[in-house]
C-alpha cells in the first residue's frame, strides 16, 4: 500500500483553463509541493476562490502531475465548477489541500492491468496509466462515455496503454452502448491480475462483480460529499465490511470487495 | 499606543485557565490529529474534540451534508467509536503531541445515565481538563435536542454529570428554543461552571430536481457565516441572564468575528465550520484577535467581554 504524504494548503496558481469538450476543461495548476508528492489516485481539496456564498471546498482528482504542475479535468456540474471553468492566471485567491487520500494500490507482481473509465472517471486515471506503464504492467484501458468528444484524456491512454477499447452511448467511437459490455468481453478473454474502475457508482458497481467472476481483484474509487476532506469531519462515509470509513483518507480508492454497495452511495442527480 | 504592545489574550472559564480565547468547535476538528499539518495545536486556548459517547456509536445514513448559502447543513449524527477508544487513541495521541493545550472533551448520551458514564469514566483520565455537555444535537433521535429543550431535562444531565466530576462542566445549549435564556439559568442552577452556544440551527434542504431532501436524514444542523447574526445575538441574551462565562460560537471566520461575540458577552470563542474551508482557520482567528486589539489599544482581550456599547 502506498503510504500517504502528510497534506499541505498550498497556494495555486492556473497557468492554463482549457475547455476541452462540451462542458469539460482541463486546469493546469502550479502546485510544487503537491505536484511533488501527489500518487496516483490521490486528490486535491480546491478553494475556488473567498467570499463568495458557495463555502465549501471541492474535491477533484490529479490528472496527472508534471514537474510543479498538476492537471484537473473537470466537468461543470453546479455552482463551483461553473466558477471552476472561469478560472485564469488572474485569480489569485485559489488554494488547494493536498495531496489527499489513499490512491491506487499496485501490488508487487501486478503484470496485467484493465482500467475502466466511465466519463470523467478517466480523470484519477491519468497518473496511474503513465506509473503502470513506467513499471512495465502492460495496460488495457476501457473507455466509456456518452459521445465520442467526451472520450477525454484518451490520448494519453492511447500513448501508454497496450490497446484502448472505447464504448460511447451514441456509436459516434468505438461500439455502442456501455462500457461494461466491453469489459465483460475483455475480463472472459483476457488474463488479468488487477481491474481498477472509475465513474458512475452504478459502472463501479457492475465492474466489480464482473471481476470478481472473473476472480480477478478490483479497486474503485468512489466520490462522496466532502465538508474538511482531511478525515476530521465524517461527512464522507463509506459503509464497508470492516465498518464506516472515510471517503477523503481511508479512499477515496477502495478494494471493491471491502465496499458495501447501495449504502452510503451519493444520490444520482436526476 | 505601539505596534508591538503585549497584548494580554488569557481568559479564564470558571477554574480553567486558557492562554486565548480561541478554541475549537466539538465535531469540526475531530481530536486534532487531522489538523497537525496544518495548525500549531499548542496554541490553541483549547481543543475541544467531537462527541464522545458511552458506547460506539454508528451516526447517520449518507448524504451527511449539503452546502447552503454560507453554510452547511449536517446530520452527521455523532458518529464515534466510543469512549473507551477515545481514551486510548486520541486522548493518548493529544498527551504526546498537544501537551500543553488544555483539553475539553464534548460529551454525548441518549439518557442522563449515559452522560454521567462518559464523564465518569473520563475523570479517571488526568488528560482532561473539562467537559462539554451536548445537550443541543439536532442529530439524534433521542437525548441530544431533547435534553436541551425543557428546562428541567437539561437540569438533570448537568446535576448528574456534576455529581460524578469536580472539573469544569461547560453546558452546550441549542439555539432550537423560543427561550435560550431560560435553559441557560437552569443549568446553571444545576451546576454548570459555563454555557456554550450556539450548536446548529435545525435546517432542511431539498433537491427540486429529484424532489428528496439533500439529507439522507431529511433534516440536519446549519453552520457556518449563515449563523452569525443568530448567534450572536443569542450570545448576547445569555450573557445578560447568567453570571457564569460563556463561550460564543456560530460562524466564526476572522478574529474580527470572535471580536464581535466576545463584545456581545462571550468569555472564549469556538472556531468550527470555518475549519473545513481553511483548516489553519483557528490559526487566522487568533492572530485576529490578537491584531484587533493593538490597532484598538487593548491591553487585555477579557476587557472586550461584553462590552459592547448599546
Ligand atoms: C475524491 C473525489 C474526486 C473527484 N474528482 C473529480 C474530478 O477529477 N473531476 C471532476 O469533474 N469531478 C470530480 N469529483 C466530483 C466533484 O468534486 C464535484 O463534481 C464537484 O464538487 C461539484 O461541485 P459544484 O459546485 O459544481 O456542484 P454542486 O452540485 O452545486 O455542489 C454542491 C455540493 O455538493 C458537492 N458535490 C456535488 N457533486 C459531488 C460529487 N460527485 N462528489 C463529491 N461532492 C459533490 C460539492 O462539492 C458541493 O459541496 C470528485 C469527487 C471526489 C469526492
Ligand atoms: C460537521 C459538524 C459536526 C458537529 N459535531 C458536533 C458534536 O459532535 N458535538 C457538538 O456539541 N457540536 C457539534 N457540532 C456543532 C459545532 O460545534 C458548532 O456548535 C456549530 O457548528 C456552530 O459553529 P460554526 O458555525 O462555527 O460551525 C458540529 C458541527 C458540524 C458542522
Ligand atoms: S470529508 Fe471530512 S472526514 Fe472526509
Amino acid at each position: 500500500m502506498t503510504v500517504s504524504p502528510q497534506p499541505v494548503l498550498e497556494t495555486v496558481r492556473v497557468l492554463a483553463n482549457e475547455r476541452i469538450a462540451t462542458g469539460v476543461g482541463l486546469l493546469t495548476l502550479q502546485a510544487p509541493r503537491i505536484a511533488r508528492s501527489v500518487e496516483p489516485g490521490q486528490f486535491v481539496h480546491l478553494r475556488i476562490g473567498v467570499g463568495r456564498t458557495e463555502i465549501l471546498r471541492r474535491p477533484f482528482s490529479v490528472h496527472r502531475a508534471v514537474g510543479d504542475r498538476i492537471e484537473i479535468l473537470y466537468q461543470v456540474v453546479g455552482a463551483g465548477t461553473a466558477r471552476l471553468a472561469r478560472v485564469g492566471p488572474a485569480d489569485e485567491d485559489l488554494d488547494a489541500i493536498g495531496p489527499v487520500g489513499h490512491g491506487w494500490d499496485v501490488p508487487a507482481g501486478t503484470s496485467h492491468a484493465l482500467l475502466v473509465t466511465g466519463g470523467l472517471g478517466a480523470a484519477p486515471m491519468g497518473m496511474l496509466a503513465e506509473r503502470l506503464a513506467a513499471q512495465g504492467v502492460a495496460c488495457v484501458v476501457a473507455m466509456g462515455a456518452p459521445t465520442a468528444e467526451r472520450l477525454v484524456a484518451r490520448e494519453l491512454f492511447e500513448s501508454v496503454a497496450r490497446k484502448v477499447v472505447l464504448t460511447t452511448d451514441d456509436g459516434t467511437a468505438g461500439t455502442r452502448g456501455l462500457v461494461t459490455v466491453a469489459t465483460e468481453r475483455l475480463l472472459a478473454e483476457e488474463r488479468f491480475d488487477m481491474v481498477y474502475a472509475c465513474g458512475p457508482e452504478g459502472m463501479q458497481r457492475a465492474v466489480a462483480s464482473q471481476a470478481a467472476v472473473a476472480g480477478v481483484r478490483c479497486q474503485v474509487s468512489l466520490e462522496r460529499l466532502m465538508a474538511c476532506g482531511i478525515g476530521a469531519c465524517l461527512s464522507c462515509v463509506v459503509t464497508t465490511t470492516n465498518g464506516r470509513k472515510r471517503a477523503c483518507v481511508d479512499g477515496p480508492v477502495f478494494y471493491a470487495e471491502e465496499v458495501v454497495w447501495y449504502a452510503s452511495e451519493v444520490p444520482p442527480k436526476h | 499606543m505601539t505596534m508591538d504592545a503585549h497584548v494580554d489574550l488569557s481568559v479564564a472559564l470558571g477554574e480553567l485557565e486558557l492562554a486565548n480565547p480561541v478554541m475549537t468547535a466539538s465535531g469540526t476538528f475531530a481530536s486534532g490529529r487531522e489538523f497537525a499539518a496544518f495548525v500549531d495545536l499548542n496554541r490553541l486556548g483549547a481543543v475541544v474534540t467531537k462527541g464522545v459517547s458511552a458506547q460506539p456509536w454508528d451516526g447517520n445514513e449518507s448524504p451527511r451534508i449539503a452546502e447552503t448559502p454560507s453554510g452547511m447543513l449536517n446530520s452527521i449524527g455523532l458518529q464515534n467509536p466510543g469512549a473507551e477508544a477515545f481514551c486510548a487513541k486520541d486522548l493518548v495521541w493529544l498527551k504526546e503531541h498537544a501537551p500543553r493545550v488544555p483539553v475539553i472533551v464534548n460529551v454525548s448520551g441518549h439518557t442522563v445515565d449515559e452522560y454521567a458514564a462518559v464523564v465518569e469514566r473520563l475523570d479517571e483520565e488526568c488528560a482532561v481538563s473539562a467537559y462539554e455537555i451536548n445537550i443541543s444535537c439536532p442529530n439524534v433521535d433521542e437525548g441530544g435536542l431533547a435534553f436541551g429543550t425543557s428546562c428541567p431535562a437539561a437540569a438533570a444531565v448537568v446535576a448528574a454529570c456534576r455529581e460524578v466530576t469536580t472539573r469544569p462542566l461547560i453546558v452546550k445549549l441549542s439555539p432550537n428554543v423560543s427561550d435560550i435564556a431560560e435553559i441557560a439559568r437552569a443549568v446553571e442552577a444545576a451546576g454548570a461552571d459555563a454555557v456554550s452556544l450556539i450548536n446548529t440551527l435545525l435546517g432542511m434542504a431539498i433537491d427540486v430536481d429529484t424532489r428528496r431532501p439533500m439529507l439522507a436524514r431529511g433534516v440536519g444542523g446549519l453552520s457556518g457565516p449563515a449563523i452569525r447574526p443568530v448567534a450572536v445575538r443569542m450570545v448576547w441574551q445569555v450573557a445578560r441572564a447568567v453570571t457564569i462565562p460563556v463561550v460564543g460560537m456560530g460562524g466564526i471566520m476572522t478574529g474580527r468575528d470572535a471580536i464581535e461575540f466576545m463584545l456581545a458577552g462571550a468569555t472564549a470563542v469556538a472556531v468550527g465550520t470555518a475549519n473545513f474551508i481553511d483548516p489553519t482557520a483557528t490559526m487566522r482567528v487568533l492572530d485576529g484577535v490578537e491584531e484587533y486589539c493593538r490597532k484598538h489599544g487593548v491591553k487585555r482581550v477579557r476587557d472586550l467581554i461584553g462590552a459592547v456599547s448599546l
